[in-house]
Order: structure tokens, then sequence, then C-alpha cells
């Protein structure tokens, strides 16, 4: 995809970590460590606190205490480049395909734009404006625009939740593909147990504002999702969601 | 061929029996032609007026005062709508005293207008620019205020500050509102027009209307009211090209 030599990657260190929005508190305390070039996927009921845990490594929001270090350094000062996918792709619709890749870039930025823009299959919609493309389209873009920044770390948050299933697969296997070439370090939020057990190489479980599960996924990749020991780790992870269900009703 | 007929030239026939009846009940002089003057009587006048060069002396003046008026009105309400719409410290510093400034009528204060700056050019230009400047400011604020949350934290993440992130941001996000405003605003600049020249001028079409009632011109009055519809009309025309041309990327606006 780049022609750059760079190491990409970056090891990610949480802890202690703690965020409340009032009283409410969303994060209670969580560790985790994500070393460079992992593939994590973060899994949980809704309003669990994923996307705070997210907004939080992707310094969008400040931590109510506890630390987050990006390579041994705080998030101000390092110079990882951090990109983000959102479940609405998030393109301005009033800039073209390849404008939205070259967001805020500077100097001579098309020819890179192109070239990822090919990446991801969409070169020739190039000129075209968000507003005539499909959600699937829409999220290469989106994925366009994540990785011309050669990023370090490229978090996903739901990125394919509103996609239909073959979309789906093809993304994934996308997203998959890009991540194995590039070696940035990942961190998908998704619903999907079937997505996280086929893309990540591990999965975390998150109920109300904790860390409740922390499973390794070793098996070889390509994966194919009828692979019984795949199988085997979906249910088991997905058991452990339902299991916490009569618990956290109030 | 029917379609066609129906819908290029069927809106036409009533306003052309108008035009006949009214030509017919003039020419029988049913009732006092100067009262009623017949339309080829009005268009006789307007030939007259265009010939002598009056109408364009009296055009160009009012164009001016609306122009200017609409450039200095346009431009606070605009700047004040973006200030307040960007900044917390901004609106709650300006919006309740602009708020309040707005529910005068500003044609009341006509009088006070005339009497601190005169019968000249200013009184007039403050007037327009005042009655322009509220529906930009506030269709502008409701504008930078509506744009998408999503769009502005994204941009940030990819590196968008300030007049980067008002640029590529705020401002494209704003502007189907603020057109919404322009062209509202250009109604009211018609308006507090017209309202202005009648009163106080010595130039201008409402003074050419004022002067022709002293003498009981009916023609010419007509020919002034046409040429303000006119007017109206085309500039709402060059404001929805802008407003097309502007907006392409928005689906409500693509052929
Ligand atoms: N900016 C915010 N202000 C107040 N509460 C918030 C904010 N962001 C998230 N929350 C609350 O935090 C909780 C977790 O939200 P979120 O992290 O979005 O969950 P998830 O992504 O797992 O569905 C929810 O109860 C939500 O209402
Ligand atoms: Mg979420």
């Amino acid at each position: 995809m780049t022609n750059s030599t760079r190491e990409h990657g970056v090891r990610i260190n949480v802890s202690q970590l703690q965020k409340s929005f009032g009283d409410n508190e969303v994060l209670k305390d969580v560790n985790l460590t994500i070393e460079k070039g992992q593939f994590i996927a973060i899994v949980g009921k809704s309003g669990s606190g994923k996307s705070t845990l997210l907004r939080l490594v992707a310094g969008l929001e400040q931590p109510t205490s506890g630390a987050l270090l990006f390579d041994d350094q705080t998030i101000k000062k390092t110079d990882a480049s951090v990109t983000m996918m959102y479940q609405d792709s998030r393109l301005l619709p009033w800039k073209t395909v390849i404008d939205n890749v070259g967001l805020g870039l500077k100097g001579d930025w098309k020819d890179r734009a192109l070239s990822v823009l090919q990446a991801v299959g969409l070169s020739e919609f190039q000129k075209e404006w968000p507003g005539t493309l499909s959600g699937g389209q829409k999220q290469r873009v989106a994925l366009a625009r994540a990785l011309i920044r050669e990023p370090d770390l490229l978090i996903l948050d739901e990125p394919l939740s509103a996609l239909d299933a073959l979309t789906r697969t093809e993304m994934q296997d996308l997203i998959e593909q890009i991540w194995r070439d590039n070696q940035f370090t990942s961190l998908l939020v998704t619903h999907d147990v079937r997505e996280a057990v086929k893309l990540a190489d591990r999965i975390v479980l998150i109920e109300d504002g904790e860390i409740t599960l922390d499973l390794e996924n070793p098996l070889p990749r390509p994966r194919d999702v009828t692979d019984e020991r795949l199988v085997a780790l979906e249910k088991q992870v997905t058991s452990r969601i339902l299991e916490e269900e009569p618990l956290t009703s109030h | 061929m029917a379609n066609t007929f129906q819908k290029q030239l069927l809106p036409w026939l009533l306003p052309l029996v108008v035009l006949i009846v009214w030509q017919v009940i003039a020419m029988l002089e049913i009732v006092s032609p100067s009262l009623f003057p017949a339309p080829t009587t009005v268009l006789e006048s307007f030939y007259g007026l265009v010939v002598s060069g009056t109408l364009a002396e009296h055009i160009q003046i009012s164009l001016y005062r609306a122009f200017v008026g609409l450039l200095i009105g346009g431009s606070i309400g605009l700047i004040l709508g973006i200030l307040n719409g960007w900044s917390k410290w901004s609106f709650f510093t300006f919006d309740t005293s602009i708020q309040m400034v707005r529910n005068i009528p500003h044609l009341a204060l006509l009088p006070l207008a005339i009497v601190w700056l005169g019968i000249g050019e200013t009184s007039k230009i403050f007037l327009v620019a005042l009655g322009v400047m509220f529906p930009i400011y506030i269709n502008t604020l409701h504008g930078i205020r509506s744009v998408d949350r999503g769009y502005v934290e994204m941009g940030r993440m990819y590196g968008l500050r300030g007049w980067q992130l008002f640029r590529h941001v705020y401002l494209p996000g704003a502007l189907p509102s603020i057109f919404v405003g322009l062209r509202y605003a250009l109604g009211v600049m018609w308006l507090t027009l017209i309202v202005a020249e009648t009163i106080a001028t010595s130039d201008g079409l409402g003074y050419l209307a004022m002067n022709a009632r002293q003498f009981m011109q009916t023609d010419i009055i007509i020919v002034t009211i046409i040429i303000y519809a006119l007017f109206g009309k085309l500039a709402d025309m060059i404001a929805q090209v802008g407003e097309k041309n502007a907006l392409r990327w928005h689906p409500n606006y693509r052929k």
C-alpha cells in the first residue's frame, strides 16, 4: 500500500484507567497492555464503556484517573499516528472521495491518495460525492482516509455493523489483509463475536466498565469461520457474555 | 404534445387573459384611464422613461442602496453568526443584545434614522443593513450549530484545527442554512428599500413612484412596481444559481 519502510505499530499500556461522566462511572479500573502490531478485539454489551475506552485511547477524552502510555510515552508526547474508523463513515459530504481521503494532509498527497483508494478498490470513484456511494463503499473510503496516514494504531469502533453480511465479510478480509501487510496495532470494537474471533489475536470482554475476560486467539491465518476451533472460541465468548446477563439487569 | 401545452403554455393563459381584459376595459374607458391605465399606456411610459434615461438613473441609485446595505448588513450578520456559533463566550456576550434589537421592527426606526442620519444615503443604507442582518445572523448561527459533532470530532482526529476546521467542516456544513438566510434577506432588502425610498428621498425607484403619485401618473407607479418585482425575482434567481453551485454535493440540489 505504501512505499515507506518505516516500521509501524505502537505498544499501548493502559493502567488503572478510570473515567466518569458526572456521577456515572463508565470505566472503573481498566488495565490492558496491547503489544505492538497486535490486533485486539473488544466485545461487550452496548453501554458497557467500549466507545469511551476507544475515545480515551484516541485522545478525544481525558481520563478521570489512571495512565495511558504509547511506547512508554504519554499521549501528548507521542508521535504515533492514530487514526479511527467509525460506524457511520463520517465522510464529509461536501468533499469528493479523494478530497476526503486527503483531508488535513499537507503537501502533495494526491498520488498517495490514489494508491490507497486503489488498495481499497475504489480508485475509479475518486471524483464522486460520498452521497452517491453505498454503505460499504463509504466505509472503504473511510478506511483509505485512515490508511493514508500510515497509522501506528488503527481504532475501529464498530465500523462494519451497519453493513450487510456479504459486504461485511468482504470488508473483514480487506482489513485483515491490510493489517497483515502493514502490521500496525489494531483496536476493534464489535458486537459481532464471530468477527472478533475471526480477526483478532486477542479478545477482551468489557462488562460494566471492567475487563472480565481476556482470551488469546492463536489460530493461524487466514482463518476459516467454519473451523471448529474458531467456532468453539466463538461459543466460549458468547456464552460468557450471556451468562452475565441476569447480574447486569438493574 | 398535450404535455408540453399543459406545462409550458397553460400557466401563461390566465395572465394573458387578465392583460387582455384589462386592455379592453381601459380602451372602453369603463373606469377612468388616469386611475387604470391600459397595459399599452404602461408600456409607452416605460419606453419613455427608458429613452430619457430617467429610469436607469433611478434604478442605479436604488440598486446601489440595496447592495451596499446587503453587503454591510450581510457581512455583520455572517460574522456575528459565525462567532456566536463558534464560541460560547461570544454567544453569551452578544446574543441576548442582538435578540433584543431584533425585536424592534426595523422600519419603525425610519423616523429616528432620518433624524440621526438625515435623508441622504446613510439612513437608507443603515435601514437596509439592519433589516438584512438578522435573517443572515440567525440562519448562520443555526447552520454553524447544527453541524454534525461527529464531523467536527473526525476533523480534529485528522489534525484540523482553528481556521482549517472552520473552512473544511463548519462553513460548508452551515452553507445550506446560510443560503436560506440570504434568500430571506433579499426579500427584506427590497421591502426596506421600497419603504425608505417612498418617505425620504429625492431619487430612486421609490421616489419615482411617490413623485408620480403627486401628479396622478398611475402608469409610472405601475412601471415602478413591476420593476421592483422583476428585481426581486432576479436577485432570488441569482442567489438560487449561487446556491445550486455551492451545494452541488447536496442530494437536494442534484439534478
Ligand atoms: N460524553 C459523554 N457524556 C456523558 N455520558 C457519556 C458520554 N459518553 C458516554 N457516556 C455514557 O457512558 C456509557 C458508556 O457509553 P459507551 O462507551 O458509548 O458504551 P458502548 O460503546 O460500550 O456502547 C453510557 O452510559 C453513556 O451514556
Ligand atoms: Mg459504542
